[in-house]
């Protein structure tokens, strides 16, 4: 009886959030793989069974380029969100000693996010340009006597603006782990006469790995699902997958930027599979 | 206190590169919201003015900047309250292991790991094929709960993981309801965590544009409205006001920080054994 | 029900005033005051059009509020063909239209309601701007102008007295260029993929616009002989992008833009020296003291036209006032607005009236300024003596080669752009 009662409880409980991704995430999802059969016309869609938006989508070879892509920006992404958001997590977790001091450095890096992206975005153009502070900057000082053009739009700024704008989801999740590193630990480990690399390598990392798979769920699927910094970045000279379905959205294809998105969506499904054999979040968070 | 090891200060000079590499564009917007009137949105600069703070409390020539914001901070608000309750309650969900609460796991991952655009894609499309209208508060507002949501499930799963049962025991050794337990303990020790799941709910939600692109309706929120400004001439008014809400958000953060330091006096003064760590 | 029949026809109106009154004293609002002040019409489009100060002044002039949504104009596009019940005018162009109007969002307008609507251009009735000019290629707001009744589906050939958009505003587009960048004439459509100008030179990526940009570059190298640019064949489109994919290729191109702002602050911060461009874009840089021109190209210009159109759910009250918007729109004070940024106005003769004779002269007749010319917000954009890029009204917009399509192998030139932005 007692168990009863308390299934009844978890299900009220849990019952705002299941309608919540019903509704607005099953539904949507399979409202796209229905649309992603369908025919589109200049201007609307039609109910049908048909399989070209996928077979146009297969047979074109920059599908396929515009999917590596998206992967090669993902994977250098996250390499460098990961370097820099553990060392700063490292920083906050174990050099500053004051919770407020914490919170109020939290703070300080989440301010910038205030700030709309977009405007952010379009400030980087009179940061990184041709005439920009960092051209001008680099030859007043004489390192370069030519303005580097790579610096705007190139992969370059689109990754720079990624890592910008995606470095404090790794921060926070391994902070948050590093945070419930039992300190005892640590100085068991400096007892044994363990260096502070070696204690870095075998006890912090392997504890902290919980918190580095989820910031890495975030910074990989963010960066999978992005278009709008790909598109300011670039000034549109680069694709990604999410470039690909706004194109097709803006241009009222729905089905075919849903045929799209449903291959995205494997993809990125695949990816965070993978990534979830290495932890257990529920458990290890 | 220990004396600092020469690890703190590269680490620390690595942290300030960091916060000043997230500035940047700050520092960027910050000088060139002081454009003159003439000034345009990119180098060089055109004159020295405090022009564009007083054009934005005008009305500009195209969008409503102050309509927007308000939308923005509105459909934040109702979006940090309802993940706060929503997380929580599937938080307690969870530890009690109810039936189907893997599927309801992995729907959330998936909701935290699928494309904005998707969501934002499907929605529009079911509401549309529904003969829903579709709105900031409604399509929206539920748009955005699908990527806020899992993030306040997780930090959840963080709090509960790491959460002494042995408080709820002597709650309920001493007669305490279910509810009491829940109301009396649990949920004080838990608050901080749910000020960050509020904070970061606020957050996300406001500088959304993704989920609410093909969502919001009739009317634009703040990252959207933006947008659409830059159809036409956009005039360094928009960087006075990221000029302006960085130093509102500093203001905000001075003052908890004082507030915090008043407190910490203050406990010291009455003698409290509160924080000394019993 | 019993409400009363608001609104005027175009007849009687001539009839009781005589046509200069009736363009002085336009647009007299038919209905009645309290009952206006709580009609709200939402508009939206680009923020090309959709002004503030217009807002305002259909508040002053006519009493209710209008309000304004500014897009990009992929989502004017998404919403006008997707979400009728977000909107009460559409502020779109006309190749918008020919995507959106089958959908049936949109209703037709009775002409006869319409009280300039004698005086509006040839360009968006026979579709001549005078008796024996020819109509360029491209969806030219002609062709999708009128429909057979008021729930006509396919576009009339001629006029039919239902007007799917009404016409609003229209330019010539060309390039603009930095001259004191390259520091030598600029003649032809081929200097953008000049390799002169390798990572200076830009296009815009707006499917329907860029196209015909590319047309009129490959049409003027001699690459490629289009049958009817605004109308390719599948191999014509396939010619076209092979030859910008190799020159994207070949960092001939900094950046595309999509928003008009884009691509000011490419010209104003020396990105980009020579680029497709709009009028008032060009205006922008000058106004912060970069000289920047709108060059006039001897193979003419690619000329786009926008209209506002009604919402299907418009009835009653609501539909009175938004024709009561559409002639005010019409009467002038709005065209003399926009005509003093750069635009015309389909009423040309209306906008005079809200012009003075310095600004009518240098923006419609092309005669040098006498004076100083002023944006409506105060920007100077001019010197006494100087000269529209590109001459009259007349010279401009008779040169017009072709106009922003939609074609009828539309789908498969989007999947070969969109190919083209990824390559």
């Amino acid at each position: 009886m007692r168990l009863t009662n308390r299934q009844v409880i978890g299900w009220l409980e849990a019952a705002p959030l299941t309608l919540v991704l019903l509704a607005f995430l099953i539904a949507p999802i399979v409202m796209i793989v229905i649309v992603s059969f369908w025919g589109a016309t200049e201007f609307s869609i039609y109910p049908a069974f048909q399989l070209d938006n996928y077979e146009f989508l297969f047979s074109s070879p920059v599908t396929y380029k515009v999917f590596g892509a998206t992967l090669k920006y993902a994977f250098i992404t996250w390499a460098l969100t990961l370097a820099i958001g553990f060392t700063v997590a490292y920083f906050m977790a174990f050099h500053v000693r004051s919770q407020t001091v914490q919170i109020a450095l939290f703070l300080v890096c989440t301010i910038p996010f205030w700030t709309s992206n977009i405007i952010r975005m379009i400030s980087w153009i009179p940061f990184l340009g041709r005439n920009g502070i960092a051209n001008q900057t680099l030859i007043s000082w004489g390192v370069i006597d030519q303005p580097l053009e790579w610096l705007l739009y190139s992969d370059f700024s689109v990754i720079l603006a990624f890592v910008h704008l995606y470095t404090l989801f790794m921060v926070v999740p391994i902070f948050n782990t590093m945070m419930r590193i039992d300190k005892s630990l640590l100085e068991a480990a400096r007892d044994n006469g363990a260096s502070g690399l070696q204690t870095l390598l075998h006890v912090i990392l392997p504890l902290t790995k919980p918190g580095i798979m989820i910031g890495t769920i975030f910074v990989v699927t963010l960066v999978m699902g992005d278009f709008i910094t790909v598109r300011f970045m670039s000034g549109s000279q680069r694709a990604n997958v999410g470039r690909l379905i706004s194109n097709d959205i803006g241009l009222l294809q729905y089905p075919s930027a849903a045929a799209t998105a449903v291959v995205l969506l494997c993809t990125v499904l695949i990816v965070i599979a993978i990534l979830l054999r290495f932890v257990n979040i529920r458990k290890e968070l | 206190m220990e004396k600092r090891s020469r690890g703190f200060y590269v680490l620390a000079a690595f942290f300030g590169l960091f916060v000043l590499f997230l500035y940047g564009p700050i520092l960027t917007i910050g000088i060139l919201s002081f454009q003159g009137p003439q000034g345009g949105l990119t180098f060089p600069m055109n004159g020295v003015s405090t022009y564009w703070f007083r054009d934005l409390f005008q009305e500009q020539a195209v969008g409503d900047i102050w309509g927007a914001f308000r939308r923005s901070t509105m459909l934040g608000l109702m979006v940090m309250i309802t993940t706060v309750v929503v997380s929580v309650m599937a938080g307690l969900a969870f530890r009690k292991r109810f039936a189907g609460s893997g599927v309801l796991f992995y729907a959330a991952i998936t909701s935290l790991v699928i494309p904005s655009i998707l969501i934002s894609l499907g929605v529009g499309l079911i509401f549309n094929q529904l003969g829903l209208k579709i709105h900031w508060a409604t399509s929206g507002f539920g748009a955005q709960l699908t990527w806020t949501l899992p993030f306040g499930l997780l930090i959840m799963f963080a709090v509960f993981n790491r959460f002494d049962k042995s408080y709820e025991e002597a709650a309920r050794d001493q007669g305490a309801t279910a509810w009491q337990t829940l109301r009396h303990v649990v949920l004080p020790i838990i608050a901080p965590s749910l000020i960050g799941v509020g904070l970061f709910g606020f957050t996300l939600s406001y500088d959304e544009f993704a989920r609410t692109l093909l969502t919001s309706g009739s009317y634009n929120t703040l990252p959207l409205e933006i947008f659409g400004m830059t159809t036409n001439v956009t005039t360094p008014v928009i960087y006075a006001l990221g000029t302006l809400t960085t130093a509102f958000s500093f203001a905000i953060i001075a003052a908890f920080l004082l507030g915090a330091w008043i407190m910490g006096k203050r406990r010291a003064r009455l003698g409290s054994d509160a924080g000394k760590g019993l | 029900m019993a409400k009363p029949k608001v609104g005027y026809s175009r007849r009687s109106l001539l009839r009781a005033g005589g046509a200069a009154v009736a363009a002085a004293a336009f647009p007299a609002p038919m209905l009645w005051a309290q009952e206006t002040k709580d009609i709200t019409l939402r508009q939206f489009g680009t923020g090309v059009s959709n002004l503030n100060d217009v807002a305002k002044k259909v508040k002053e002039d006519l009493g209710f509020k209008l309000e304004m949504t500014a897009l990009d104009s992929d989502s004017v596009t998404q919403r006008a063909a997707t979400q009728p019940d977000s909107f009460d005018i559409a502020d779109i162009e006309y190749w918008i239209c020919k995507k959106v109007w089958p959908t049936g969002n949109l209703q037709a307008m009775d002409t006869s309601k319409i009280a300039n609507y004698d005086k509006i251009v040839g360009i968006f009735k026979s579709g001549k701007l005078t008796p024996d000019s020819e109509i360029a290629q491209g969806t030219a707001p002609s062709t999708v102008g009128f429909v057979d009744g008021p729930d006509g589906r396919t576009f009339a050939k001629e006029e039919t007295g239902w007007m799917t958009l009404i016409p609003t505003i229209y330019n010539a587009d060309t390039l603009g260029i930095r001259p004191d960048l390259i520091g030598r004439p600029i003649e032809s459509w081929t200097e953008l993929l000049n390799p002169e100008f390798k990572g200076k030179a830009s296009i815009l990526d707006i499917s329907s616009i860029g196209i015909m940009d590319m047309a009129m570059v490959c049409e003027a190298m001699g690459e490629i002989k289009y049958g009817d640019k605004g109308n390719m064949t599948r191999e014509e489109i396939d010619k076209t992008m092979a030859i910008f994919t190799e020159a994207k290729k070949n960092g001939q191109f900094r950046a595309f833009w999509k928003t008009f702002d884009e691509s000011v602050n490419l010209m104003a911060s020396g990105e980009v020296v020579i680029q497709s461009m709009w009028s008032p874009a060009i205006t922008a840089v000058k106004s912060r003291g970069i000289p920047c021109v709108y060059q006039p190209l001897k193979e003419g210009y690619r000329s786009w036209g926008g209209g506002i159109g009604l919402s299907k759910s418009l009835t009653g009250m609501e539909l009175d006032a938004a024709y009561d918007y559409i002639n005010w729109y019409l009467s002038g004070w709005v065209g003399g607005y926009l005509m003093r940024q750069g635009y015309y106005s389909a009423v040309p003769e209306t906008s005079k009236e809200f012009m003075s004779e310095n600004e009518w002269g240098y923006w419609f007749e092309g005669k040098p300024a006498t004076g100083v010319i002023t944006s409506p917000t105060g920007d100077k954009l001019a010197d006494a003596g100087d000269v529209r890029d590109g001459g009259s009204f007349y010279e401009r917009m008779g040169h017009v080669a072709c106009w922003n399509s939609v074609m009828d192998e539309n789908q498969y030139m989007v999947r070969k752009w969109n190919e083209f932005i990824a390559s």
